[in-house]
């Protein structure tokens, strides 16, 4: 396309797409071993223990293109006219983010071509995961007709197919907190917590990557960012620090449910979560990282600038990737039956991932931030936004 | 002919933790070897009391065939089905490998069989009841703590040893259901 050749020459671009390939190459070598060995041999998820990292990176991907939908549908489905200018990068991130963590998904199915064939001749309206594929298979088809029409300018498409992607992600994402608040066996996990929580986490996961593609798309321009983009990340910033807030207030009512009166299992997860294995994860990715520093300083006028906010993104960014990870992993730590497994201390059974399972996370996060930059050199993701 | 619904009771206080039901199964259902590979157990009970005066009861346990069956509620492709006879089964060739079901089972009574490409479990050897034998690991439980047959019979010996024997199912908050009765 004639847009890439006006693109001004970027400094470190071969280190940058260097890396990603690297990056890509240990994904490659996990998906290798696995073909080659199989599940059993290469990843460290057990009978007590089933979904590990691949799950919970599934999980921050969908979650991270829920909230990129949402953010970036306030411009273009709700008429926020100052969201209009993230519209297609916006759209164009959830849908590689989506697309990424399918293929996640698909590592850690051991069947993923018969699901394609029974889901269809076979399917099961009772099962939450046959909805989430369900629904998330429509939310992309959304994604990738809105993409098509704001790049077209199809205004009046773009628009419908933004309405219908608004709902589909909220439903499907509310769906996937439903794949594990429907599991009765598993107590930390049970309930209608989980949909209401994956939403509200998808914004602040969307505020997140909004302001990160911001930022970093001019930062690699080597351009000055316009007013109009600086105003945006002031706003972003204040969005951020709300969406923030709400999330502390979900992560403290997780809490205090799971000490209150000791209940059973719930109890021993929520002690393993943020005193026992998981606690550094918890204390100082999540809660550190992910919650607290970016929220004093995008809440902090004197910080909310261009790049605090960048830095509170990104920092949020990892503090949510561990946060998939801790809810994934903690919902299980608890046995189903503590005497059958060996090993275990105070009932808890112990995962960590593979350096397999790793390769592909780390493939998986560098196929799709690559996928993103060609993206950037191939497209005019400027549209009538250009300044 | 009307179906049956079959059940298995337990009287724990008969079992000496021999594991014969745990070895016979794996060799009539071809479970892999491997620590994590198994269709049912034997559980330790904690030890009770102080020395000299201890005791302890091991717990077999297995597949329950709940009759609420959560496994079958989540699974996306409907491998995992209920039969006429009331049976927990897995159609293998429709099992994708999500393993929902495994997160999904208050037992953990399912684990991934890498051999046929599918979540694998008890299945009362469905092959055997079908010929007119019984499970094996009935058959081989050399203190008979197992006793296998069909409820809707008022007759069969598990009908008659529920009716007369107080007992209770395995974590019966989950309302499951289960189908596995144990003596008390």
């Amino acid at each position: 396309m004639s847009f890439a050749t006006v693109i001004p020459k970027r400094p470190g671009e071969m280190l940058w797409f260097g890396l990603l390939c690297l990056g890509m190459m240990a994904g490659a070598v996990g998906v290798v071993q696995v073909l080659i060995h199989g599940h059993d041999h290469v990843y460290n998820v057990s009978r007590e223990i089933p979904w590990g990292i691949l799950i919970s990176t599934y999980v921050f991907f969908v979650v991270s293109s829920t909230g990129l939908c949402l953010v970036s549908s306030l411009g273009d489905v709700w008429g926020f006219e100052k969201f209009a200018i993230i519209g297609r990068r916006g759209h164009l991130l959830a849908l590689l983010t989506l697309v990424t963590g399918f293929g996640t998904m698909a590592m850690e199915l051991n069947h993923p071509i018969r699901m394609g064939l029974y889901a269809i001749i076979s399917p099961n309206f009772t099962s939450a995961i046959w909805w989430m594929g369900a629904l998330y298979g429509f939310y992309m088809v959304c994604l990738i007709v809105e993409f098509t029409s704001l790049m077209r300018g199809w205004t009046r498409l773009a628009f419908w197919s933004g309405l219908a992607g608004f709902f589909a992600a909220i439903t499907a994402h509310s769906n996937l907190g439903a794949v594990f608040g429907l599991l009765e066996a598993r107590h930390f996990w049970y309930g209608s917590y989980m949909p209401i929580y994956f939403i509200v986490s998808a914004l602040a996961s969307g505020a997140a990557l909004t302001v990160l593609i911001v930022y970093f798309n001019h930062k690699a321009r080597g351009i000055e960012m316009p007013p109009v983009y600086q105003e945006f990340m002031y706003t972003m910033g204040k969005l951020q620090a709300l969406f923030l807030g709400i999330l502390l207030f979900f992560v403290v009512w997780k809490i205090i449910p799971g000490l209150y009166g000791q209940p059973p299992e719930k109890y021993e997860t929520t002690m393993a979560w943020i005193t026992g294995p998981l606690a550094f994860n918890f204390w100082f990715f999540e809660l550190g990282l992910g919650i607290l520093i970016p929220l004093i300083i995008v809440a902090n006028r004197r910080t909310r600038t261009v790049f605090g906010v960048m830095i509170a993104g990104l920092l949020s960014t990892i503090g949510i990737f561990f946060m998939r990870y801790d809810l994934v992993i903690a919902g299980q730590m608890v046995s189903m039956r503590p005497e059958a497994v060996e090993g275990a201390s105070h009932g808890l059974i112990h995962y960590f991932p593979s350096f397999t399972e790793i390769g592909i996370v780390i493939g998986a996060l560098c196929l799709c931030l690559f996928l993103y930059s060609l993206a950037e050199r191939v497209f005019d993701l400027e549209g009538g936004h250009r300044h | 002919m009307s179906n049956k619904r079959y059940a298995m009771v337990l009287d724990t206080r008969k079992c000496i933790d021999c594991k014969a039901c745990t070895v016979a199964c794996k060799a009539e259902n071809h479970v892999p070897l491997g620590r994590e590979n198994y269709r049912n157990w034997v559980m330790e009970e904690a030890l009770r009391g102080r020395y000299p005066n201890l005791g302890q009861e091991f717990t077999p346990g297995q597949c329950m065939h709940c009759a609420n069956t959560p496994c079958k509620r989540v699974c996306p492709t409907k491998a995992t089905g209920v039969n006429a006879d009331g049976i927990v089964t897995v159609e293998n060739k429709k099992c994708i490998g999500c393993k929902y079901c495994m997160t999904a089972c208050p037992y953990n009574a399912r684990y991934y069989n890498e051999e046929i490409g599918a979540v694998d479990k008890c299945t009362f050897c469905e092959h055997r009841i079908l010929t007119g034998r019984e499970p094996a690991c009935v058959e081989t439980c050399p203190t008979r703590v197992r006793v296998f047959g069909d409820l809707n019979d008022p007759n069969s010996e598990v009908s008659l040893l529920l009716a007369k024997h107080p007992h209770r199912v395995m974590k019966p908050e989950m309302g499951t259901k289960p189908y596995l009765f144990y003596l008390i």
